[in-house]
């Protein structure tokens, strides 16, 4: 079992430095940590893998609006479409994240090997593990909406 | 004289963020220098002349330790000092960058204060 209230309270603490500093917008956790997502609709996904003593994924949820947005300010231009600088810029947020995730599970690093991002795009998708895990997702509000930050860790 | 700037990161995003926070942090640098791994950092370093170089370390095709290591056993470059720029915060991957000759890490996220205060120095 992992310890996910810790994790929980990390996570956050990332995300919220992540967004103040590199994208440069205030956001702030809304509501309580959920178990389940659903169907996510006109929506992109960054992904990355952790393998070693943890083996799991941590996932980024935007809704196509909020990903916009957040790319904007991310690289401080105008984007209008899903584009190849979105998926970058959602990819390189879910590694900002696992790479500190990794630091939260292991201190010393070579312990745990990360996967390279990758992004999924579509107009209804679901994110579901195969395997047994513990699961924790958390919602965070930006002036264009919510998005969410997604653990899974193998028990 | 300013120093020109290898920014090696497999992420264009990061690049541009990078590109974007030197400026910011009123460093006095030269031209800058883009590739997506090691092995294209490599032929740059090869054929411009490059002052200091910024390498991500989790990158495909060839990663930042890879890198630094193929980089040593190249005398013509084996010199260019390599600075680490990176979610890769371990004491034993950073530890492993450091033996093989990168002269400091800096984590990801960070701000331009933090690239003033941690870069400023080097060039």
């Amino acid at each position: 079992m992992n310890n996910f209230s810790k994790i929980s309270d990390k996570i956050i603490e990332s995300t919220l430095e992540i967004f103040t500093d590199m994208v440069m917008m205030e956001i702030s956790v809304i509501g309580e940590p959920m178990l389940r997502l659903g169907a996510l609709k006109e929506s992109i996904s960054g992904m990355i893998g952790l393998a070693g003593i943890h083996k799991g994924v941590l996932a980024v949820h935007f809704p196509k609006q909020v990903a916009l947005n957040v790319t904007s300010n991310f690289l401080g231009m105008e984007v209008e479409e899903i584009n190849v600088d979105v998926q970058d810029a959602i990819g390189e947020i879910a590694n900002m994240l696992g790479g500190n995730l990794k630091t939260i599970l292991s201190g010393q690093g070579k312990d745990i090997q990360l996967s390279l991002p990758s992004t999924i795009y579509g107009d209804e998708y679901t994110f579901t593990s195969q395997v047994d895990v513990d699961q924790i997702i958390l919602p965070f509000q930006t002036p264009a909406g919510v998005f969410y930050v997604e653990v899974e860790l193998e028990r | 004289m300013p120093k020109n700037v290898l920014l090696v990161d497999d992420s264009s995003t990061m690049r541009k963020i990078i590109s974007r926070s030197l400026r910011q942090a009123g460093l006095d640098f030269g031209e800058i220098y883009e590739a997506a791994d090691g092995q294209e950092a490599l032929a740059v370093l090869e054929k411009e002349t490059i002052d200091i170089v910024l390498s991500d370390i989790n990158m495909p095709v060839m990663n930042g330790i890879e890198f630094l290591r193929e980089k040593n056993n190249r005398p013509g470059i084996k010199g260019i000092p390599v600075f680490m720029i990176s979610t890769e915060t371990g004491e034993d991957v950073i530890g492993e960058a450091k033996i093989l000759g990168a002269i400091g890490a800096l984590k990801k996220p960070f701000t331009p204060d933090k690239v003033n205060e941690v870069l400023g120095p080097l060039m």
